[in-house]
């Protein structure tokens, strides 16, 4: 992010949300088109921010349009509130939006702004998930032309796609792909979910909360909305499968700071060369480990009482 | 209050409907409008009209306007900047639920479906009035919407407008202080009027 940036004003001297108000009233009308037609990659006029494309700026130019005072934003990247672009975005969202509150806690927040994860705490119809995505189209590996895309795209013709996912099932065993698994929204369009796990592909199907993805370098914005179908392409001889963090024993691994067995695990290595799992959702991990001492010592006051 | 702050408070109601915080906020509540097909969301405040607001908050210089009842006033328009067009050519339709448009609206193209229209239907009542069962995206199971002041043709002409997905045209509709969005992707099945 460049410090030295100045914020524009307009006649009125109100720059809320650093976009002026016909770029917010842009994206507005896109998003109202995105979410009319589901899963659709809706082109729009992308502007400058001043931080490179490709740090968040297709997301947050969907957060700075919808943000208003009142609402309480939460930025994580990877999982964690706490990364240097989280911070950044945070930042930036505080400096140029006077009377918004920021969280780290999942369940306070309005708006969620998040790239590589959706939270484990599921959302609720009183938020909104906006994910940033680097690459939208799942069709660019199988045709080269945007134009011939968006026909395929328009006759929901994703014969070819299929034919390259099952030729990675003939030569791994498997479906290889680990983060942006094409999923078909409400029947028609594939997307690309942005870079999320395969984990999280499930949370977007029927989510109570509507999900806006925003990409920046190629100026689209497409969403699922809520009670929306969100469906994994798989075939029937291999199904649609998310990580199942077993061990050599086909044991849940489970999160070494909280004990958690049903969140997303990262892998990490200690100095003397030891593995262990960890939730990649900071919030989750933090939120579980201050319910277990708050159990903790009310077990302990419950003890005094009985001697 | 005496007569000269009514008249003022009318005044600045009419006027806040071009405030960059009121257009925030009559947003989200149109996108909630969107993302949950035929729930009924208040948007107008006191003074204010909800058709006023939602064309203010969505329409400018950008896009093209046809307002074939003449609803909207010389002011309003200029102070928009937006060009007006025709019922066929328009990004945005104004219309009212009395009068049928003897036309038919931009539907887009396989290629560039967002380019269908938004008709802002102007309705006499959400929430009372003939039964409108409603399913799709963004509707757990059923919603049920009950709007007053609509011709059925209307109906009838929307599920042939939307018959071809993704081509379709999307419905805003506005009573004087609420507002119900009806995506292109909403089915509707007529439950009988009062
Ligand atoms: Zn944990």
């Amino acid at each position: 992010m460049n410090p030295g940036y100045e914020l524009p004003l307009d006649e009125a001297g109100y720059s809320f949300g650093f976009l002026d108000e016909y770029a917010k009233r842009e994206v507005r009308r896109t998003i109202l088109k995105a979410i009319s037609i589901p899963g659709y990659q809706t082109p729009y006029a992308s502007r400058e921010m001043p931080m490179g494309r490709g740090f968040g700026t297709g997301g947050l130019q969907v957060t700075l349009s919808l943000i208003g005072e009142g609402d309480t934003l939460k930025v994580i990247d990877q999982g964690a509130d706490d990364s240097v672009n989280a911070v950044n975005l945070r930042h930036f969202v505080e400096l140029t939006c006077p009377g918004v509150d920021t969280t780290e806690r999942t369940a306070e927040a309005t708006l969620i702004q998040s790239r590589h994860r959706i939270p484990e705490t599921p959302l609720t119809e009183q938020q909104v998930l906006v994910l940033q995505v680097p690459y939208p189209d799942p069709l660019v590996v199988v045709e080269p032309s945007e134009a011939r895309r968006k026909v395929m795209h328009g006759e929901g013709d994703y014969s070819r796609l299929l034919t390259k996912l099952y030729e990675d099932i003939v030569q791994f065993d498997e479906i290889t792909i680990s983060h942006r698994y094409p999923t078909r929204i409400n029947g028609h369009y594939v997307i690309d979910p942005s870079p999320i796990p395969r984990y999280d592909v499930p949370q977007l199907h029927q989510n109570r909360a509507l999900v806006l993805l925003g990409a920046g370098r190629e100026k689209k914005i497409y969403a699922v909305p809520p009670y929306t179908r969100a469906e994994p392409l798989a075939f029937d001889d291999v199904p649609f499968r998310t990580e199942d963090f077993g061990d050599e024993h086909g044991q849940r691994r489970a999160c070494k700071r909280c004990g958690a067995t049903d969140s997303f695990l990262d892998e990490l290595i200690d100095d003397d060369g030891h593995k262990h799992w960890q939730c990649s959702d900071s919030d989750y991990c933090n939120s579980r480990l201050t319910a277990q001492s708050a159990t903790s010592a009310q077990g302990a006051t419950a003890q005094e009482v009985n001697a | 209050m005496n007569e000269t702050t009514a008249m003022a408070a009318r005044h600045h109601a009419a006027s806040s409907v071009w405030l960059a915080p009121r257009q925030q906020t009559a947003f989200r509540q149109l996108m909630t409008a969107f993302s949950y097909p035929g729930r009924v969301l208040p948007l107008a405040g006191d003074g204010e009209s909800a058709s006023m607001l939602v064309v203010a908050t969505l329409i400018d210089g950008a896009c093209s306007l046809a307002d074939p009842n003449g609803e909207l006033a010389g002011d309003d328009l200029r102070r928009m900047g937006t060009r007006t067009g025709s019922v066929e050519t328009a990004d945005f339709v104004l219309a009212s639920g009395m009068r049928v448009v003897d036309a038919a609206p931009r539907l887009g193209s396989l290629e560039n479906p967002e380019q269908g229209a938004t008709i802002v239907l102007a309705v006499a009542g959400l929430g009372t009035g003939a039964t409108l069962s409603l399913q799709g995206p963004g509707i757990d199971g059923e919603q049920l919407l009950h709007v007053s002041g609509v011709d059925p043709a209307w109906w009838t002409q929307r599920a042939e407008w939307n018959t071809h997905f993704p081509l379709g045209v999307d419905f805003i509709l506005v009573s004087q202080h609420a507002v119900a969005a009806l995506p292109r992707t909403t089915r509707i099945t007529l439950k009988g009027a009062h």
